[in-house]
């Protein structure tokens, strides 16, 4: 004897589902998306970049104030200290923003420079060109 | 309800979704899988800054043709040209500048100055993405005798590894 299917409750989870798989897999995406245009390494890259271009731009005299706060909450995120993520040795500026050893990039500029998170704001990073 | 009709709907629906996003992961790992490139404006600003460094306001700057200058005119224009150390970039120099100041109405060379890598020359004038970013400019200027200088200037930055895989 066959059974009588419930026609409405099948047709009510094949939606269900039909609509989970779809959240699944939008959200698959959008966590791959933001993965990789928010990640650590994007962000060390990028502001590692922009300060050494800044900084050879730089007259002596001047002092260049930057804007950090995704790589601050980046930092905050993996426990790196605010005071130790921009260092300058020599002309070599390093942005590190979780555990390793950060990028770094060369800028020509010859003069004394000297990176400093500012306590005042939380959010910026200034740099002395002297 | 045509239910065969309902399940090649929702196939068909999955295969558009999933060109979608493949599309979306390729464009994004191309955009963000790749370095920023940012070997023409540190060409430019090099470029920019010898410039200044051999004129300002028009006239040549005071010891440009002396000795300072012609024994290291990086130093003399407060540049360092060292790099890190990493894909053995500390054995290859990674920046050429070349300076020429010819006087305007003969085009008789006064000074040829030279500093970096001379082999990243050899690239120049070749468009392929791999090569050493290659910028020339040329300026004006007069010394305190009035007479009229042409200035060529040539920088090329390398850095490749860090700015193009």
């Amino acid at each position: 004897m066959r059974k009588k299917s419930n026609k409405k409750g099948e047709i009510l989870t094949e939606n269900i589902i039909f609509l989970i798989l779809n959240l699944v897999f939008l959200s698959i995406l959008a966590i791959f998306l933001f993965s990789r245009t928010a990640s650590a390494a994007v962000l060390e890259e990028r502001y590692a970049k922009q300060i050494a271009l800044a900084l050879d731009a730089a007259e002596s005299g001047m002092i260049i104030h930057l804007e950090m706060g995704d790589a601050l909450k980046m930092a905050e995120k993996n426990s790196i200290n605010f005071g130790t993520i921009v260092t300058i040795r020599e002309n070599i500026v390093t942005v590190r923003l979780r555990d390793g050893a950060g990028y770094s990039y060369s800028f020509f500029n010859n003069a004394q420079i000297t990176a400093r998170f500012d306590t005042e704001s939380e959010e910026k990073y200034y740099f002395v060109i002297e | 309800m045509n239910k065969k009709g309902d399940k090649l709907i929702s196939v068909y629906w999955f295969v558009i979704l999933f060109i979608v996003a493949a599309a979306i992961v390729y464009m994004v790992h191309t955009f963000y899988g790749k370095p920023y490139d940012v070997r023409q404006i540190e060409a430019d600003l090099l470029i920019s800054k010898i410039a200044r460094c051999v004129s300002e306001g028009g006239y040549l700057k005071e010891g440009v043709f002396g000795e300072d200058f012609k024994g290291n005119f990086g130093n003399f224009c407060n540049l360092n040209l060292q790099v890190e150390d990493s894909y053995g970039w500390r054995e290859q120099e990674q920046y050429y500048l070349g300076v020429e100041i010819l006087k305007f109405d003969s085009y008789e060379k006064v000074l040829s100055l030279q500093e970096g890598n001379k082999q990243l020359k050899d690239f120049c004038g070749q468009n392929e993405k791999n090569f050493p970013i290659c910028l020339e400019r040329s300026l004006y200027s007069l010394d305190k005798e009035g007479n009229s200088y042409k200035i060529n200037l040539i920088s090329i930055v390398r850095k490749t590894e860090k700015n193009v895989y």
